[in-house]
């Protein structure tokens, strides 16, 4: 170190250089680190203690001291909250589904065939990614309503598509971009046909891809409120985010059941988070999602 | 014998062809134009009738204009453009700030990645549930620090006080879409050649002027960008306001989204609510074509 | 079973936008069977498009292609017994290197035991027994260039075609691969058909080499023929490191008869090939190789600029007295510095005379016998 070190004078401003700005980047990074996990940890707080303990005192207490269950029995005697993860899982699973199903085809489709107004196509499907659901959500309800299909899966499975599939499609528009044609070409030179190729190679290797892409309707959908509290009407087909939206209102509820609620709401983007983090970055890198 | 195998296999080979073509391309314009084309049509038919979804009448423009004239219109549009640009320039700016930090490889780095992605997919009612909680003027810990260390004499009840309401739900909104700016900025950042740093260290550069002449040049893009879509995106919110205040009070958080929804399903008036969303897929249209002619995005994927 | 391939008058035409480009215009030839093959030219010339052809994944605008009596030219790749290895290698990422080589025999449905016979013959051959299980992602680039003619080992083909598949190695693995490349010709019974760009490559590893320039055919003989007779200009120059010198003159009636006058130099001719020509400018080629510092009969001036050593010999480039450019290759030449003059000679016998089309009019074996004939 202190060899070939020419001009001995810089050595100290250099190091104490390096140093502050290191305790600037730790600062930082600290700073952002209390802003984003404190709400999540008062969020877990405030929903594993009784709101006794934690309302004691004219002060809320967010240290942890017992974990009791009592937010969430409250809030499966007193709502319907079961029913309203239902109807979610129901809608979110039917058009994460159809949304990447639709997403894989086009991608494919729109990347390996030629056609003229292939501009114009992505043009379309960026501009559809821009635009506004509540934009979207009112002809959808008047059409729903003449139709008789407001108030049932199908409409909200259709309207959680339609602002789910801009993005997945042009996410595995890009994707098939990057596959190259060539493991294709190999495969129908060794005799295996078209349809063939696309089960045993093409699908194979967009795994990645139709991974973000579920990940992304999966997001779309179970996040939605606008979608349901416009297409579901009755009371015992509303989500979990409509129905939990409503309990505020209600004498029996608290901010207990509330976070309680929450958190059941936060486990599965929990778990994608945690396990599938790869692919949802992957996602990010080709331009996000609202 | 031969040619006959040969005119055979390939019409088998055209068949499959197109029996793919068909298969992908007939299920993606069935939806577009169920979902998309025939509702934005539809929309921008009943907004030149009144009471179109009752008793029709034709009226031509007078719903766009009831609209435009109405005196809280201006507001509504500011208030849309100030929530756009406030929530779309601090998450650029915190984004920016922690992309950096990551980029430098500190300890913890991959950590403080994965905390980022939660706000993100934290679904808006519970990131509005946890933001009530925290700025609630009687248990909210927030109201309880400030007033602790004497910052307010007061609580303040900011979702529901006519000075704060625009300020909390901005907080509100950034906490949760700040980590778009991050993880696209991040993924920019990393992808600069480190020959570029050393070059310029070998060269004689400060860390400043590295960063003024390589990471924000590369940065550039991104950073357009996000602000033209991060900004039509914010411009478009509807449900993290309406679930934080509905608009409210004395609609100093009613943007334009919150108003379409008011229109149609408070005041039962489609006309008016179509007229406005009409209004509003224009404005997008108009922006949409700037970005089209300045970053080209389509060209990612037609050549 | 081999099986030869014949092209006749083929075309391939791509349309974009509105303008046409042609890959491949008028390809009449037949390449025999069991023969080695090579198609060489600059990028853009063709020469993918061909192969291509010729497994099927592009069908010709115009013309026939068949193998042996069977025409193939509409036939789908998977009907042709082809195989064929990638320039980008083209391995399935979600497959194990034993499942990637099997993969064609699995689609023809030979039952897994065969099949993994006959993976571990070929597996053995290519020396990558150890990487079988591997999935690809965990190979080498260099390992992942062996696998790739594995997938044609084990098929038996008819027609083996090969896109470049050495473009990105390094020159020590280059020369490796070409001698497994080689024996894997041996070893199958198929017509091999191999593409690439790297004129070393193509001389040194086929029993034939197609020449192509923009999409035409320059030439189609064994490397030695094309060294030594190439039928134009454009085959010369593409033919031999480095380049051919191409020195111009002209065709001038002189007291002894025809003779080819250039500057600083005088070739006599034999009157029968240009007695029509007296007048007529013409392009003299010499090979660098063929420049001597001792000897020739032909005299040249060569200002040296910049000397290169090559193992044991020494590259000179440099230029003429009129400034035209000319390299030389000699052992002899260790001493020169930029700079230098060198007075090198050369012997009609060695020369290609190119005409202004930039075909060749006449190789040196017929100047040298006119020049022994009457001698200055």
């Amino acid at each position: 170190m202190a060899l070939g070190e020419g001009a001995a004078g810089s050595i100290v401003p250099q190091r104490f250089q390096a140093r502050l700005k290191r305790a600037a980047l730790v600062v930082v990074a600290a700073l952002v680190a209390v802003f984003v996990t404190v709400p999540v940890y008062v969020m877990v707080a405030v929903a594993v203690q009784s709101p006794t303990a934690v309302f004691s005192g004219g002060d809320v207490n967010l240290i942890v001291e017992s974990v009791t269950f009592r937010n969430f029995a409250v809030l499966f005697q007193e709502t319907n909250t079961v029913r309203y993860f239902f109807n979610s899982l129901v809608v979110t699973a039917s058009s994460t589904v159809l949304s990447t199903a639709l997403a894989v085809g086009a991608g494919y489709g729109l990347t390996r065939f030629e056609f003229t107004g292939k501009t114009l196509a992505a043009r379309v499907v960026l501009f559809a990614y821009m635009f506004s659901p509540i934009v979207l959500a009112i002809p959808l309800y008047v059409i729903f309503y003449t139709l008789g299909l407001l108030d049932s899966y199908f409409a909200l499975t259709m309207a959680l598509t339609a602002i789910s599939a801009p993005f997945t499609i042009w996410l595995m528009w890009q994707y098939f971009q990057t596959v190259p044609i060539a493991l294709e070409e190999s495969a129908w030179v060794r005799g295996a046909s078209r349809t063939r190729t696309i089960w045993e190679v093409v699908l194979p290797v967009a795994r990645p891809g139709y991974i973000s892409a579920a990940i992304f309707a999966f997001a779309v959908a179970w996040n939605d409120f606008t979608m349901s509290r416009v297409v579901m009407s009755s009371e015992e087909m509303y989500t979990i985010t409509v129905g939990a939206s409503l309990f505020l209102d209600r004498v029996s509820i608290g901010w207990g059941e509330t976070m309680a609620v929450s958190l059941l709401i936060c486990i599965p983007p929990f778990l994608i988070a945690v396990f599938l983090q790869n692919y949802l970055l992957q996602g990010f890198n080709v331009g996000g999602l609202e | 014998m031969s040619t006959a195998t040969a005119v055979r296999t390939r019409l088998g080979d055209l068949d499959e062809r197109r029996l793919l073509l068909l298969a992908t391309f007939v299920p993606l314009v069935a939806f577009f134009t169920v979902v998309w084309a025939v509702p934005i049509v539809y929309a921008l038919g009943m907004s030149l009738f009144a009471e179109p979804t009752t008793a029709p009448s034709f009226v031509g423009l007078a719903n766009y204009l009831d609209v435009l004239t109405a005196a809280e219109f201006p507001l509504f549009l500011w208030n849309s453009v100030l929530y756009a640009v406030s929530t779309t320039v601090f998450s650029l700016l915190i984004g920016l700030a922690l992309a950096l930090v990551v980029n430098q490889q500190i300890r913890g780095g991959s950590v403080l990645r994965t905390m980022m992605i939660f706000p993100y997919l934290l679904p808006t009612l519970v990131v509005i549930f946890i933001w009530q909680f925290l700025f609630d003027p009687n248990i909210g810990v927030i109201n309880q620090w400030l007033v602790s260390y004497g910052v307010v004499e007061s609580p303040v009840a900011f979702f529901s006080t006519s000075r704060w309401a625009m300020f909390a739900v901005a907080v509100t909104s950034v906490w949760k879409f700040g980590s778009f700016a991050f993880f696209i900025l991040l993924a920019r950042l990393q992808a600069i050649d480190p020959n570029l740093y050393e070059r310029a260290r070998v060269e004689g550069a400060s860390t400043w002027q590295a960063f003024r002449d390589i990471t924000l040049p590369h940065l550039r893009g991104a950073i357009l960008i996000i602000l033209l879509v991060r900004g039509i995106w914010m411009f478009n919110k509807f449900d993290i306001i309406y679930l934080a205040t509905g608009g409210g009070p004395l609609n100093v958080t009613t943007t334009l989204p919150i108003r379409v929804y008011e229109l149609a399903f408070n005041e039962v008036n489609f006309g008016g609510a179509t007229a406005l969303a009409g209004i509003m897929f224009f404005l997008l249209a108009a922006v949409a074509v700037v970005y089209f002619r300045a970053f080209e995005p389509e060209k990612e994927v037609a050549h | 079973m081999a099986r030869p391939i014949h092209f006749d008058t083929v075309r391939k035409e791509y349309r974009t936008a509105g303008t046409t480009h042609v890959a491949v215009d008028g390809l009449s030839l037949s390449i025999p069977e069991g023969s080695f093959t090579t198609l060489v030219g600059p990028s853009g010339c063709g020469k993918t498009t061909t192969l291509r052809m010729i497994a099927g994944l592009e069908t010709p605008t115009d013309g026939q292609i068949a193998f042996g009596e069977e025409e193939v030219t509409d036939q789908s790749p998977q009907d042709r017994n082809c195989a064929m290895v990638f320039q980008s290698i083209a391995l399935y990422p979600h497959m194990s290197v034993r499942d990637n080589i099997g993969y064609g025999l699995k689609v023809q449905g030979v039952p897994k035991a065969d099949r993994d016979d006959r993976i571990d013959e070929a597996a053995e051959t290519l020396q990558i027994t150890e990487q079988l299980e591997k999935m690809p992602a965990e190979l080498s680039g260099g390992q992942q260039q062996r696998v790739a003619p594995g997938s044609a080992f084990v098929q038996d083909p008819d027609v083996l075609l090969l896109d470049e598949p050495m473009s990105d190695l390094d020159a020590k693995l280059k020369s490796e691969l070409r001698v497994e490349v080689q024996r894997l010709h041996q070893e199958l019974d198929a017509t091999v058909v191999y593409v690439t760009h790297d004129q070393t490559e193509a001389m040194t590893m086929s029993d034939q080499v197609i020449l192509l320039n923009e999409g035409r055919l320059a030439q189609f003989a064994p490397p030695g023929e094309l060294f030594d007779a190439p039928v134009s200009k454009y085959v010369a120059e593409f033919i031999g490191t480095p380049s051919t010198n191409m020195l111009s003159a002209t065709v001038e009636r002189t007291d002894e008869g025809l003779a080819l006058v250039g500057d600083g130099f005088e070739v006599t001719a034999p009157s029968d090939r240009f007695r029509d020509r007296v007048g007529e400018s013409v392009v003299l080629g010499i090979r660098p190789q063929y420049l001597s510092t001792d000897g020739g009969r032909y005299g040249l001036v060569v200002t040296a600029e910049v000397v290169e050593q090559l193992g044991t010999e020494f590259v000179v480039h440099g230029h003429g007295p009129d400034g035209t450019p000319i390299d030389a290759v000699s052992s002899a030449f260790g001493d020169v510095d930029p700079g230098d003059r060198l007075a090198v000679g050369f012997d009609a016998e060695d020369l290609f005379v190119f005409g202004d089309d930039g075909r060749t009019i006449c190789h040196g074996d017929a100047l040298a016998a006119d020049a022994r004939s009457q001698p200055r």
